[in-house]
């Protein structure tokens, strides 16, 4: 009788113990899903590093734009508002079996063999020349220049409240000989500048 | 009895044919809609893989540029789907990005996990199917698409397929039972007929019936033939059988004739002897009793004795033809069967012997009432004989003993004459009855020998039995049964 009930409290002791250590592991959890939550939430230019690398696989280029290349080149002009985050995005990554590459440049010269074009915002004075040194480059320009679609650019991101959307001109798209899928239009916000042939 | 026999093996095939073809019909069916389950089962997931695939391609840009709306819109194609009752959109790190629900309220909360390396998976629940399939950028994983497809298609069909199974199944059965019945009736009947005409041979003895041959070659048709074969063999030998019979019936009533009519005569004869020899016997008796009475005086003592020694000769004589007569009358006298007190008789009987004979001590035991059934003179005669015979034993003892009564012996109740004389010796018990056989010599114990041989003979015309049983010196008993000697045993 002794034996038994010696055995019986030490299953209770280490019953109870089991409880208050999975009460405690809760805890842990309640408290680390919030705060992980917070943590991975992107900033706007982790977004926007996302966006300008995600167009490039809406976006079909001539044949003849860049055939030789072996990378898909993102090319950043003016000053870098990403920093090494959009490197970090791109890392490994590559579009059509082609590693992208992300390179900043102070002149739309230098900007052969890139694909896609990063505006800065503190390139704004200078848009006009440079969106029409980039027509004939079969770039694609990006930036979130305010109303940079409106001003001729191909895709600029706007901010809706906490979201990072975009607008497109297509007109600009159709001049530059590139063709914008369906897919990335239905998702933009607005589409300016309908295709002379549909 | 054989009409409930017909049933048997009518219905007995029939019921097996109908067995057999149920069984089929339902492993047909079963297998059927097995297969067709198994391939429903399989063109569903592959509608809904193909579903899921064109959902996420449409839903790609939606995900990398943070458009649950346009996924919304996306998944609402899937309306004219009736399957499929909720879709969803998930984020690569499992967060819902975009729903679509048939009835609203569904909310897909989270998605299974797919197997590594596996870009697709379905899981089939007890009443949904779940397929899950990774949406692809460029060779990379950006989210999932959940697909869940309601399987009542499924039940409905097996109702449907159960519906067909049964209709299919009653009409069958119906045909099979048609044709079942045709077929084992064609099958029974000569059976059935077979046992017929086996149960009335039986029955009637009767081997001259035939069963009619059913007219296919088989081997019914085989039995039927043996069993007519065997008929007509057992027909014959009984004709055969009966017929000497027959025969021997004549013939034994043939010689049963011939030797009644010639006892008969041996009989008359015997009569006819016994009463003609009487005659010159009384006229002789009466010239002795003549002679002695008017010449008597003039007769000298040696003449005197030896007319006496003829006197006595000529008694014995009558006595002698008088028993003959007593016994061939006693085989030719009627019966006339009744009620006999045996005992009353027995007294009689001794009484007359003690009358002639009163100077002799003789205790008679004979019970108070001892009733038999038959012919009251002849069974007279028997205890006569018995008794005298008794009587005559004893008569060498100063003081005698005579029983007669009933008591069980061999098996049955005999009734027996008892006394403690001279007896017999056992070995020669057989000869007692046979007429003029004699155990002892006149000069002991006078007699004519027939006295047994009539009392046999009485008891034989009654269909009874007698025998004795006894020892030289130690007395002897005389047991007789009687053959029709109602409420005596």
């Amino acid at each position: 009788m002794l034996r038994f009930s010696t055995i019986r409290r030490g299953i209770l002791r280490k019953s109870s113990s089991a409880l208050l250590l999975r009460a405690g592991l809760a805890f842990i959890a309640f408290i680390a899903v919030p705060l992980r939550g917070q943590d991975v939430r992107p900033t706007e230019y982790q977004v926007k590093a996302a966006y300008v690398y995600n167009f490039g696989k809406f976006v079909t280029w001539p044949s003849n734009a860049t055939p030789e290349t072996q990378s898909f080149d993102i090319c950043i002009l003016g000053k870098d508002p990403f920093g090494p985050v959009i490197d970090a995005t791109v890392a490994g990554d590559s579009i059509d079996g082609k590693r992208i590459i992300v390179r900043r440049i102070a002149k739309v010269q230098e900007v052969d063999p890139c694909s896609v074009l990063f505006i800065s915002q503190s390139e704004e004075r200078r848009l006009a020349p440079v969106l029409a040194d980039a027509k004939h480059l079969n770039l694609l320009t990006v930036s979130d220049i305010k109303d940079f679609a409106e001003r001729g650019g191909m895709i600029g991101l706007v901010t809706q409240g906490d979201r990072i959307r975009f607008v497109v001109n297509r007109k600009a798209a159709d001049e530059a000989h590139l063709q914008l899928s369906s897919e990335l239009l239905k998702v933009a916000t607005r589409v300016i500048g309908a295709k002379a042939a549909e | 009895m054989t009409e409930r026999h017909t049933g048997t093996i009518a219905k007995r095939l029939t019921a097996m044919n109908l067995l057999v073809t149920a069984i089929a019909l339902l492993l047909a069916c079963a297998s059927f809609f097995a297969y067709d389950q198994l391939t429903f089962r399989q063109s569903l997931v592959r509608t809904l893989s193909a579903q899921a695939q064109i959902i996420a391609s449409n839903c790609l840009s939606s995900i990398l540029f943070n458009d649950p709306q346009s996924a919304a819109q996306t998944l609402s194609a899937l309306k004219s789907s009736q399957n499929i009752s909720s879709a969803g959109i998930f984020t690569l790190d499992r967060k819902p990005f975009a729903q679509y629900s048939k009835e609203p309220g569904n909310d897909i909360l989270n998605v299974p996990q797919l197997p590594s390396n596996r870009v697709e998976a379905y899981w089939f629940r007890s009443s949904h199917l779940v397929l899950v399939r990774e949406i692809m950028s460029q060779g990379k994983p950006a989210g999932y698409v959940y697909i869940r497809a309601e399987l009542h298609e499924i039940d409905e069909r097996l109702q449907r397929y159960a519906l067909i199974a049964i209709a299919v199944l009653i009409i069958t059965l119906f045909i099979a039972t048609l044709i079942a019945t045709r077929f084992s009736k064609s099958v029974a009947l000569p059976i059935v007929q077979l046992a017929q005409t086996a149960n009335e041979v039986s029955r009637k003895r009767d081997y001259s019936v035939r069963v009619p041959p059913s007219g296919k070659r088989d081997e019914v048709s085989v039995l039927i033939d043996s069993f007519n074969e065997m008929l007509r063999e057992i027909q014959r030998r009984d004709n055969a059988l009966r017929q000497a019979h027959d025969e021997l019936e004549q013939r034994v009533s043939d010689r049963t004739r011939e030797l009644v009519s010639a006892n008969r005569e041996l009989e008359a004869f015997s009569y006819s002897v016994s009463h003609d020899l009487r005659g010159p016997l009384d006229s002789l008796n009466g010239f002795v009793y003549v002679l002695l009475k008017q010449y008597g005086a003039k007769l000298d003592d040696q003449a005197k004795e030896l007319v006496e020694q003829i006197r006595s000769s000529g008694k014995r004589m009558t006595r002698l033809i008088g028993d003959l007569l007593n016994l061939s009358r006693v085989t030719t006298t009627v019966l006339h069967a009744e009620k006999v007190d045996l005992s009353a008789l027995a007294r009689s009987v001794m009484e007359e012997l003690c009358r002639m004979e009163p100077d002799r001590q003789v205790e008679f035991i004979v019970p108070e009432k001892q009733e038999a059934y038959g012919d009251a003179h002849l069974l007279r005669i028997v205890l006569e004989n018995l008794l005298r015979n008794s009587w005559k034993y004893t008569s060498k003892h100063t003081h005698a003993r005579i029983e007669f009564g009933q008591e069980r012996k061999r098996g049955r109740m005999a009734y027996f004459v008892r006394d403690d004389g001279s007896g017999f010796d056992e070995r020669s018990a057989d000869r007692l009855f046979q007429p003029f056989q004699r155990l002892h010599s006149s000069e002991q114990f006078p007699g004519s020998g027939i006295g047994l041989a009539t009392v046999r003979r009485i008891i034989q015309r009654h269909g009874g039995d007698i025998w004795a049983e006894g020892a030289v010196e130690r007395g002897a008993t005389f047991y007789f049964t009687l053959g029709f000697s109602h409420g005596t045993e």
